[in-house]
């Protein structure tokens, strides 16, 4: 009996069923109502009472393996029951292409980020006169401050250009007398100098601006704090540094803490741990004022970042010029949600 | 701009780390850019030991070199080859022991012991070139005899060490450019941030300057005082012109500054030291002993320093003598009036002139100066005098000489500094929190501002006329909060924001949306720059060369219009990446186009002739779907495209049967059709012909949509969508196949259609075109499917065959058909 019981123990585990016929050999042979398991309980009678127990437990413990062998090896099986077909489903289905550009996905990103605090979406002309660029935005005729932008000139007398930043939406805006004002303005932007892996003829900036009662600096760092951290994530930090743009006083850089190294120092941040993102400030009282605006009364924050900038910093891009050269190389690593 | 700690110091004795330094002006607005260390001997003379010759033979194998026993008080005498011909027993000579680096320019070498013609060398003897002391190769240096031997050079040839600090001086700040500004406002920051210490500027002492005697007049005259406010000047003779002292050399050089001789030097030295540009003329080349600053006749030529001849503009402010111009003022010296080697007397210049009239020049002539730097950024009326001063007594110091005039001073205006009035809760508006008016003023006096009176709740302020920049309350509030540190203002827990009522469809969130649809359809955005070539519009009629804006200062050629479409730049797409493999391309571009229109040149609002407006265009090519086992390859068609383009309007709500559909064939496409909404375009899309393809060296056909978006945006309808009841009876459908002339088009059977049954027919549909063998040529065969409902109750065989019957006759009397 003892014998019978290993024997058949050891046959049992090492079967692999080939088909499902073959499977149901298996339950014929071992687990069917004349099959050799069943005939071993009937031998069971004829055993020894001192070793019934013992015997009982092999017994029980052998027709247990046999039926889960049989279930185990049935599922295996179960889903080429059910299907009616033969067919390789590992064949490829067509791929679907299709993606949005880098700047584009920023550009929103952008947009939701200061649409969630209450900023609404303004846009103005790109070929701009020289009023709405430069003289309204407090750039004095002769003044130095010209200098720090390159311009494409499309007119002389009276000067029309291609605007050389999104600020004069902030002119374009303020001309139209309703405040408060709370805007952001994503556009395109132009600047005169040769293309490179660093610079470009044009580029995309956003600009912010809020103009209402008690207005204040921290107001502004608070909202740029919100949008660095909403950006490039929960642990970035900031500084801000005194700088000049004629069209704020108190003016201000902010560098955000280096997403690549994390503040640690890599060539991205040039070994200081900090990466100059923006430019900021309160909106001088000469800007206001040219635009119809009383500065006794409103104070305001203007702010304005390069687009391709922090799409690089966020992608790691390394050359200014894959942005405009379609390349589907470079565009398809876009292509997903997130 | 280039500031050296060690001459910064001067003006504040600090102990502070450059690093720490750096950061403290960083942070109040001098942006330190770089920190680069500076020595005024490279290697600073590290490993150089002074020894005496005690040994001097011809080498045994070389007719040039010699064999010499140094004694460098080592105790042990040191053997050393040396060429140089003025070598010989008993001088005290400076030698380069084993293991120092010698530097030759960019290159450097080590010294080694070595052998040289069979004979050991173990150091050498230099020369003052090799050593950075000097120009000289003629032979060693011999020391005086009384030097001891077994010293470090750097003993009897002091070497200056610093530190130099790259500053990024922004436009506003001409009053830190100079060591003493960026000393001011390092000591109003340390002031603030370290409480402990008490930070004061030592500004040089001028009060020995005497006028010695009055032997040399010379009469100042300004013909144009609102280009020149103030002119100072006086004269020095006997002074004898040479070579500046190595304090002044290494002040100089540390900065990046060439010296030139003792009397230019201290011009430039006293520049950076207070900012204010001198200039000295030889007082022989002051013809008739007057000066006059005046503009001149327009087309004067005029040869400056450079011995470049320049012509003149009316507005280029010149300096001229009796007789005619020596300089042009505040920017660059001329050639002939300038301190020469022979000079002997000299007139010395310290003026204020006006900003705007020197960058004009500046920028006219294309000359950057340190002068013209300083002056077109606002410069300090009241500082003439004091640099004057400081600069005759440094002169007298390096270069001898006695001050032989009283100073000519000509300030026809005084300018007067700005009284600002200002409030203390202004600055905790604009700040955000509160600063006390206490920490506030104190900043404000670092700075150099006088508080002529204050109470808690205001100050009356007196701003000196070196901070050409700050005159209105809110620029004190910067120079306050700069000091503060923009990093100690808080950030406040709740957000300040007013509220802002979105009116109407957001035009953005649009453009995403139809953005998203065409991706989720597979087609990638690309972007394209706004500049292109002009003569693409030259090769192509459909956008007329007159349309293009120009620029007056391209890039380059390729680069020098707006574009008109984004047709070409899509085009530059599609075979940039056929050039690299992929020729299946399915494209979308949102951007904007530029027309000129002369015609509107005329009115008054100069912008009106510039028109942008924004498109959104498609471009489909190559196969509809990437190879695939399950799919035969097809490629794009015409109603690929028409798919995309119908469906951007159907998800805007945009009626079809509202617009007129004209098909149209010219130079850019082959086959096309135009959508338009009254008299406006809103999209045409087609096949584009070979003509305007061949140009890219595109292979394969190309369809091209350009939908006018702001068009399309106009012609959004009004009303929100509003909910029909759905009927509660089913449709029915009853197909019919049509034999038709091939002229017959598929919507003129639509038309007459709903025509003709206009209550009951929801839908017509065609499923199946046929041309060929079993139809009769010139004929084709349509089958076409109808959808009928009835709101109001079951549909009737009787009444769909009646319906149905209706519309075939009306097939047959109309166009011709014959049912199939």
């Amino acid at each position: 009996m003892r014998e019978k019981i290993a024997d058949l123990l050891e046959q049992i585990q090492s079967f692999e069923a080939e088909s499902r016929e073959h499977l149901e050999t298996f339950r014929i042979q071992y687990l069917s109502k004349k099959g050799l398991i069943p005939a071993l309980f009937n031998d069971f009678k004829q055993v020894a009472a001192e070793e019934r127990k013992e015997m009982g437990m092999l017994l029980n413990n052998l027709k247990q393996k046999a039926q889960e062998i049989l279930d185990l090896q049935q599922e295996r099986f179960a889903a080429v029951k059910e299907n009616k077909i033969q067919m390789d489903t590992s064949l490829p289905a067509p791929a679907i292409g299709g993606g949005r550009h880098p700047i584009s996905i920023v550009r929103r990103d952008l947009n939701s980020i200061f649409e969630r605090i209450g900023f609404k979406i303004a846009e103005g002309p790109e070929i701009e006169d020289d009023f709405h660029n430069f003289t309204a935005l407090n750039f004095p005729e002769e003044h130095p401050a010209r200098d720090m932008q390159d311009t494409f000139f499309i007119r002389k007398s009276p000067d029309i250009a291609l605007r050389t930043h999104t600020s004069s939406v902030q002119v374009r805006v303020m001309e139209q007398g309703k405040l408060p004002i709370r805007i952001i303005a994503p556009g395109r932007v132009f600047r005169n100098e040769a293309i490179s892996a660093r610079a470009h003829c044009i580029f995309h900036q956003i600009e912010g601006l809020y103009i209402d009662k008690d207005v204040s600096f921290a107001d502004l760092k608070q909202t740029l704090f919100y949008f660095a951290q909403e950006f490039f994530g929960p642990e970035t930090k900031i500084r801000f540094r005194p700088s000049y743009f004629p069209f704020t006083e108190t003016s201000a850089e902010m560098d955000v803490s280096c997403n690549i190294c994390g503040g640690k120092g890599c060539n991205i941040c040039k070994y200081s741990g900090w990466v100059e993102i923006l430019g900021c400030g309160m909106v001088d009282p000469n800007v206001l004022e040219a635009c119809g605006i009383d500065s006794n009364v409103y104070s305001g924050y203007a702010f304005g970042m390069g687009i391709e900038r922090i799409t690089m910093m966020k992608y790691q891009i390394n050359d200014l010029r894959l942005f405009f050269e379609n390349d589907m190389r470079f565009l398809k690593q876009f292509e997903t949600l997130v | 701009m280039k500031i050296s700690y060690n001459w910064l110091k001067q003006y504040l004795p600090v102990d502070l780390s450059p690093e720490y330094v750096s950061q403290a002006l960083t942070s109040a607005g001098l942006e330190v850019e770089d920190i680069i260390p500076f020595e005024s001997v490279k290697g600073s003379l590290e490993g150089i030991i002074t020894g005496k010759v005690v040994h001097c033979e011809r080498h045994p194998n070389a007719d040039k070199l010699s064999l010499t026993k140094v004694d460098i008080g080592s105790g042990e005498l040191l053997s050393i080859v040396c060429g140089a011909p003025n070598v010989s027993e008993g001088q005290k000579v400076l030698v380069a022991t084993v293991g120092t680096t010698l530097y030759s320019g960019e290159d450097s070498f080590q010294i080694k012991k070595s052998k040289i013609r069979g004979e050991a060398s173990e150091g050498m003897i230099c020369a003052e070139d090799e050593l950075g002391l000097g120009t000289s190769h003629d032979g060693i240096m011999v020391l005086p005899e009384e030097v001891e031997i077994g010293k470090a050079a750097t003993d009897y040839f002091p070497v200056e060490k610093d530190v130099i600090f790259e500053i990024g001086l922004t436009p506003n700040r001409s009053d830190a450019a100079s060591h003493i500004g960026v000393a001011r406002d390092l000591a109003a920051i340390l002031n603030f941030r370290e409480s402990k210490k008490s930070y004061q500027l030592i500004i040089p002492a001028v009060d020995d300057f005497k006028v010695e005697n009055t032997n040399l007049n010379i009469e100042v005259e300004i013909a144009d005082p609102e280009a020149c406010p103030r002119y100072s000047g006086i004269t020095i003779t006997n002074l004898k012109i040479g070579p500046s002292p190595e304090w002044l050399k290494n002040r100089l050089k540390a900065i990046g500054v060439r010296p030139i001789n003792n009397v230019v030097d201290v011009t430039n030295f006293v520049l950076f030291e207070t900012g204010q540009p001198l200039h000295a003329f030889d007082a022989s080349a002051v013809k008739g002993n007057k000066v006059v600053v005046q503009k001149l006749v327009e087309g004067t030529t005029f040869v400056t320093l450079d011995e470049v001849e320049r012509k003149l503009s009316a507005n280029d402010l010149i300096i001229c003598n009796a007789e005619e111009g020596m300089c042009i003022g505040g920017v660059f010296g001329g050639l002939h009036s300038g301190v020469s080697e022979n000079t002997t007397a000299i007139f010395l210049e310290s003026a204020c002139f006006d900003a705007k009239t020197i960058r004009k020049t500046a920028r006219l002539h294309g000359l950057q100066t340190d002068a013209s730097f300083r002056f077109e950024r606002g410069s300090d009326p009241e500082i003439t005098i004091y640099a004057l001063k400081r600069a005759a007594q440094l002169i007298k110091e390096v270069a001898g000489g006695v001050i032989s005039s009283e100073i000519k001073d000509v300030y026809p205006k005084t300018i007067e500094p700005a009284k600002v009035h200002f409030r203390f809760d202004y600055l905790d508006k604009i700040a955000g929190q509160h600063i006390p008016s206490q920490q506030a003023l104190s900043i404000l006096q670092d700075l150099g501002i006088e508080v002529v009176k204050s109470n808690e709740n205001e100050a009356e302020l007196l701003v000196p006329t070196f901070k050409v920049d700050v005159y209105r309350p809110a620029d004190i509030v910067e120079e306050v909060l700069r000091v503060y540190g923009y990093d100690n203002i808080g950030i406040p827990a709740k957000l300040n924001a007013s509220i802002n009522i979105s009116e109407g469809i957001d035009p953005d969130k649009l453009q995403h949306a139809v953005s998203d649809m065409l991706v989720a359809n597979g087609l990638q955005e690309i972007m394209n720059n706004s500049l292109t070539r002009s003569d693409y519009s030259e090769k192509n009629p459909a956008f007329a060369i007159e349309n293009n804006v120009q620029m007056l200062n391209p890039l380059s050629k390729d680069l020098d219009v707006l574009r008109q479409t984004l047709l070409f730049g899509g085009l530059e797409s599609i075979a940039y990446n056929q050039n690299r493999k992929t020729s299946d391309l399915k494209l979308f571009e949102f951007g904007k186009t530029y027309q000129f229109d002369s015609e509107k040149t005329k009115n008054k609002e100069a912008l009106d002739a510039y028109n942008e407006s924004l498109q959104l265009d498609l471009f489909l090519t190559g196969d509809k779907q990437s190879e695939n086992w399950n799919t035969t390859a097809a490629p794009v068609d015409f109603y690929d495209m028409k798919f995309y383009v119908e469906a951007i309007l159907r998800k805007l709500r945009i009626v079809r049967n509202a617009l007129t559909v004209t098909e149209l064939s010219d130079e850019l496409f082959d086959v096309a059709l135009v959508y338009t909404l009254g008299k406006t375009e809103l999209l045409r899309f087609g096949k584009l012909s070979q003509a305007t393809t061949k140009v890219f060296d595109i292979r394969k056909a190309v369809f091209y949509a350009n939908i006018h978006w702001e068009n399309l945006l106009k012609a959004l309808p009004v009303n929100r969508v509003k909910y029909e009841a759905v009927s509660r009876f089913p449709a029915v459908r009853r197909d019919l196949a049509l034999v038709i002339d091939k002229a017959i088009r598929f919507e003129d059977i639509k038309t007459i259609a709903h025509k003709t049954e206009p209550v009951l027919l929801q839908e017509v549909n065609i499923f199946d075109v046929y041309e060929g063998e079993k139809i009769a040529e010139g004929k084709k065969s349509y089958a076409i499917s109808f959808n009928l409902v009835d709101k109001e109750k079951t549909l009737t065989d009787k009444l769909i065959d009646k319906c149905m019957q209706k519309l075939q006759s009306a097939f047959e009397q109309h166009l011709g058909a014959v049912l199939r």
